[in-house]
């Protein structure tokens, strides 16, 4: 009954044009880049260009079929995929196949599917599913709190592998999905100042400086007394408990903690990683150096240049103009995105548009903040433009979802 | 959507919220590469026309560990090591190819050409820089400064060298930290080795390798074509090298020196010295020995064959991996289970000694073959009569004997901070129907048990753990090397929960064990002033001479040291251990009069069977 295809439409469905345009074009340029970054003379590196041209077919035909079921069809299934994802996740931490010194794939005979990729997407619907209730209120607890759970198993199961950039994607999700199911943003901003806590702990290395946070938040937001005293008591305990927990632990127990949260320090020496990204992206100036004249050639200097770091090549490159266009089509991307979203009639299909343009939005943000230096190497890849098939595919089932909502938007 | 609230914002409100700090978000993004590639752009522009950034490590040198008294057992000196840096790395693949150049870099740090060629190839292939001399004297490094010029890739730095200033002293208790193997490498990726680094290979070194190994520092900086450095050229700035931590041993150099001392002309063997009270180890010496320093400076691969596999075996740390019949000592724990189970009283006479036993249809001989007569118990283990000790082992039977042995830490690891323990062999009914099949064993091996010949096994740190407990009146401690809690209370054993006997009963094994040496087989551990309590042990050995063993404790009154000594193949241990206890508590209670006549008295009997 949901399968209002658009197989079946009469005309052609009203599509977003402009959040195509922008994911076809940051997909092309996709494809130009790795080719570009995988070319070195003499190199045998000339396979990956031709595999992402493949996977990009294949991730075409998954973000059109993404985008003909109607969105009902994810609302039914959406327990049914989080369960296979949880059990997909699960499995990377029993058996998946290791890099870096973490499991992220599952090997499917010839291929290597990264189940996080899919967890997001499901996710989303299952939070889009609670959150689509006339009743929802989200200042009670037993209204929030069942959403913070079924985030938290996902969350904690990519931190296993371990993960921190993408496990971070969850928790990002449910906060702009509690923001759009309409919790008020003062009790929002309540929940997450022990994040921001802990956050400024690390940065500043003193407990106090949430104070200055808290104090005028609590000015502001005026909640009831009890939430007053939950909030300081949560703050205070994050306060008083980190420095003891941090300083009770031996040295090498805090370099381990200290390298994964950031991996600078790692043996792969992704802190060169940075450098040479820097270097890339800052010699390529105004117009860059043109297509496959970049001169930090070779995937000694800059490993992962194809996959987590291939915006250093569109800044080597193409330049300024270049890099500044990509991060246009960026824009388009997820500012279309939350509009599609607003424009939804259907709850259900609303959330569904702001879980998804949300993932897509930490995912490029994180990786771009990496490349020029500003954020430490989480190892995340830039949607639509690195190579990797899991995350290209992933990619475009989101799109198709974003326009799945978007030609649907009439309907309640 | 949901209910009205008058804090929830609208529809268009929410959106404005999201739009406004993804937009924040992009701005963000596009501010650095404005930044990188207008304003910084020229500085990035030449940065990346020599595209020569490097990664230097800054070695951190390890803890450095010291003895109870703070005197230092490990340092570091600085050392000049020769490496090749592979930068650029075209240039430096060009350099394996280039015989002139690799003939003069073998030349000067005294390697083959082959060898040479095969470091700096792998050095290109991963980037990371070889070492091709460790610890270069002052004229290689004067010479490679020299030829700078002519030796592109090539440099001297200083790093820090592991130091044992005391060489072979305490070597198989300090252990050695040698360079990181690649397989190691591998399995520890995530730990943050890199190649080049130091580890613990054994001993102290590697069992608090967490708490010794640095954090090495690194510095990014700009080289030139020649693969020099640029100076005032850096990109980032560097991360300082965090030295490993300290650590302080339970070790008394003093004892130590003096057990090295009196184990000096020991072919093979190993000796133990605890802090009876809290299980604390003052010395530990295990012979044949080795200079860890070798290991530091790096091994030729002769010369660790020649260490590995040559004879007698020097790795082995005999102390806590060498495993021996416990031979008479072993009566000690015959009496105590005998004590505890109350199959004797200290005064008991059972039949006396003719110089054997027949049991069985066997005659069981005493090593004393004149007979020692009528002994109670204490006179029993002064004169180590084997008649009595049978009698004493039919009247408790293999469990009871068993459970004392097990109470007592013998059979299992001690849980020391040490790596590779062994646990030894106390054999019960289980282990006999395993091996002879159920009930396919007699009752006569009981006797062979009693008097410690047979399947059992120990190890000498398990001997001088029996000597502690003894002294301090059956605590059950667990010795270790650092205590992780000064002051607090002695740490338990892992498995067993120690010996409970009336202070009569620990009376008589303390008078037992004094009257030993006072006027039993251990004479020749008498002291002037010092008295002390043992056992001695001779443990046959098929393969060879007898085993020589020794347990005791000193002073007998207040107990300070509780000392285990095994000579391998040294033949009586009332001859080759005990005088060798001796001096060393002499040299170590009364330390200005080293050379105190050694000389002990006749002791009684003769020891000329096995036995003793």
């Amino acid at each position: 009954m949901w399968a209002t295809s658009v197989l079946r439409a009469r005309r052609w469905p009203e599509l977003d044009l402009p959040l195509l345009l922008a994911a076809l074009g940051l997909a092309a340029l996709g494809l130009l880049m790795v080719f570009s970054a995988t070319s070195t003379p003499g190199a045998a590196h000339q396979g990956f260009w031709v595999r992402q041209l493949v996977w990009l077919g294949v991730g075409l035909a998954a973000g059109t079929l993404a985008a003909s079921l109607h969105y009902r069809a994810y609302d039914a299934l959406a327990w049914v995929l989080y369960g296979i994802s949880v059990v997909l996740l699960l499995a990377v931490l029993v058996a998946g196949s290791s890099a870096f010194g973490a499991r992220r794939w599952l090997e499917l005979g010839p291929l290597r599917f990264q189940p996080s990729e899919l967890a997001k997407i499901a996710t989303v619907m299952v939070l889009a599913r609670r959150f689509d209730n006339r009743w929802l209120d989200l200042s009670q607890a037993r209204h929030w709190a069942p959403a913070a759970a079924i985030v938290l198993v996902p969350t904690a199961l990519v931190l296993r592998q371990p993960d921190l950039g993408t496990a971070l994607c969850f928790p990002a999700i449910l906060v702009a999905m509690y923001f759009w199911a309409g919790m008020p943003p003062q009790s929002l901003l309540l929940g997450l100042s022990p994040a921001a806590n802990v956050a400024l702990y690390f940065a500043t290395g003193s407990p106090w400086w949430f104070l200055l946070v808290l104090v005028p938040l609590l000015v502001w937001a005026r909640p009831r007394a009890a939430t007053v005293t939950l909030v300081l008591a949560l703050n205070l305990a994050v306060s008083v408990s980190l420095p003891h927990l941090w300083n009770s632990l031996h040295d090498y127990q805090k370099r381990r903690i200290t390298t994964f949260l950031n991996p600078e320090q790692d043996p792969h020496g992704a802190g060169y990683q940075i450098i040479q990204s820097k270097i890339a992206i800052g010699s390529g100036g105004l117009k860059g150096k043109g297509f496959l004249k970049g001169t930090q050639k070779g995937l000694d200097f800059l490993p992962m240049r194809h996959t987590d770091f291939i915006f250093a090549v569109v800044g080597e490159e193409l330049g300024l103009l270049g890099s500044l266009t990509a991060v246009l089509l960026y824009a388009v991307l997820v500012l279309r995105g939350f509009g599609i979203a607003a424009a939804a009639h259907n709850a259900f299909a609303g959330l569904l548009a702001v879980g998804v343009t949300t993932a897509l939005f930490y995912h490029t943000i994180v990786n771009l903040l990496m490349t020029i230096g500003w954020a430490p190497v989480t190892g995340l890849p830039l949607p639509l433009l690195s190579y990797g098939g899991t995350a290209l595919v992933a990619n475009c089932i989101q799109v198709g979802l974003l326009q799945n909502v978007a030609f649907r938007r009439q309907e309640r | 959507m949901s209910r009205l609230t008058p804090e929830k914002p609208s529809r268009d409100q929410r959106l404005a919220v999201l739009v406004t700090l993804a937009s924040l978000g992009f701005a963000l993004v596009a501010t650095g590469l404005l930044r990188l590639q207008l304003v910084e752009n020229e500085r990035y522009r030449r940065l990346a026309e020599e595209n020569h950034v490097r990664r230097e490590v800054r070695r951190a040198p390890r803890g450095v560990i010291r003895d109870r008294h703070g005197a230092v057992l490990a340092d570091n000196q600085p050392s000049f090591n020769v490496v090749f840096r592979p930068f650029p790395a075209e240039s430096s693949a060009r350099l394996t190819t280039d015989r002139r150049w690799l003939e003069q870099v073998a030349r000067l740090c005294g390697a083959d050409t082959l060898a040479v060629q095969r470091a700096v190839r792998a050095a290109a292939a991963t980037g990371q820089s070889a070492t091709l001399r460790r610890n270069a004297p002052m004229d290689v490094v004067a010479a490679v400064e020299e030829l700078r010029a002519d030796l592109p890739g090539v440099e001297v730095v200083v790093e820090p060298l592991r130091r044992y200033p005391h060489g072979r002293l305490a070597a198989h208790l300090l252990g050695y930290a040698g360079e990181i193997g690649d397989e190691e490498l591998a399995r520890l990726a995530d730990r943050g080795y890199r190649p080049g680094d130091l580890i613990g290979r054994s001993g102290v070194e590697r069992a608090y390798e967490d708490v010794l190994r640095g954090d090495d520092g690194h510095e990014y900086v700009v080289v030139n074509a020649m693969g020099r450095r640029v100076a005032g050229a850096s990109v980032v700035p560097p991360t300082d090298p965090v030295p490993g931590g300290d650590l302080v041993l339970t070790v008394d150099l003093r004892l130590q020196q003096a057990l090295e001392d009196v184990m000096g002309d020991v072919e093979r063997g190993a000796a133990v010295a605890l802090d009876p009270h809290d299980g604390a180890i003052l010395a530990l010496v295990s012979r044949p020995s080795f200079d860890p320093n070798e290991f530091a400076r790096g091994l030729s691969n002769e010369r660790w064959r020649e260490l590995a596999r040559g004879g007698g075996d020097p790795l082995l740390n005999r102390a806590v991996q060498g495993v021996y019949p416990p031979g008479s000592t072993f009566k000690v724990a015959t009496m105590l289970a005998a004590l505890r189970a109350r199959a004797a009283r200290p005064g008991t006479r059972l039949q006396p000694c003719p110089g054997g036993y027949e049991f069985g249809g066997r005659y069981f001989r005493c090593w004393e073959r004149r007979g020692h007569g009528s002994l109670d118990l204490i006179g029993a283990l002064a004169h180590s009569c084997d008649v009595y000790f049978y009698q004493l082992g039919l009247r408790l039977g293999l469990p009871r004997l068993e459970a004392t042995a097990r109470a007592l830490g013998l059979g299992e690891r001690t849980g020391v901070d040490l790596p590779h323990e062994k646990k030894g062999l106390v054999p019960g009914a289980a282990w006999y129907d395993q091996r002879w099949g159920a009930g396919r064993w007699r009752k006569g091996l009981l006797l062979n048990l009693a008097i410690g010949q047979g399947e059992l096994l120990v190890t000498p740190l398990q001997l001088a753990l029996l000597a502690a407990e003894v002294a301090n009146g059956g605590h059950a401690v667990r010795p270790h090397l650092v205590d992780p809690d000064p002051g607090g209370a002695p740490l338990a054993r892992p498995v067993q929960p120690g010996l409970e006997l009336s202070d009569a009963d620990w009376g008589a094994v303390r008078t037992a064990m004094e009257k030993v040496v006072s006027e039993g087989t251990g004479g020749a551990a008498r002291l002037a002033g010092l008295p002390v309590a043992g056992k001695t042990g001779t443990a046959q050995n098929p393969r060879g001479k007898d085993h020589a063993l020794f347990l005791c404790y000193a002073p007998a009154a207040r107990p300070q040291v509780a000392l285990a000594l095994v000579v391998e193949n040294g033949g009586h241990g009332g001859s080759a251990a005990a005088p060798r206890a001796g001096r060393a508590l002499h040299a170590y209670f009364v330390p200005d009069s080293a050379a105190l006549a050694v000389a002990p008295p006749a002791w009684p009997a003769d020891t000329t069977d096995v036995g003793d």
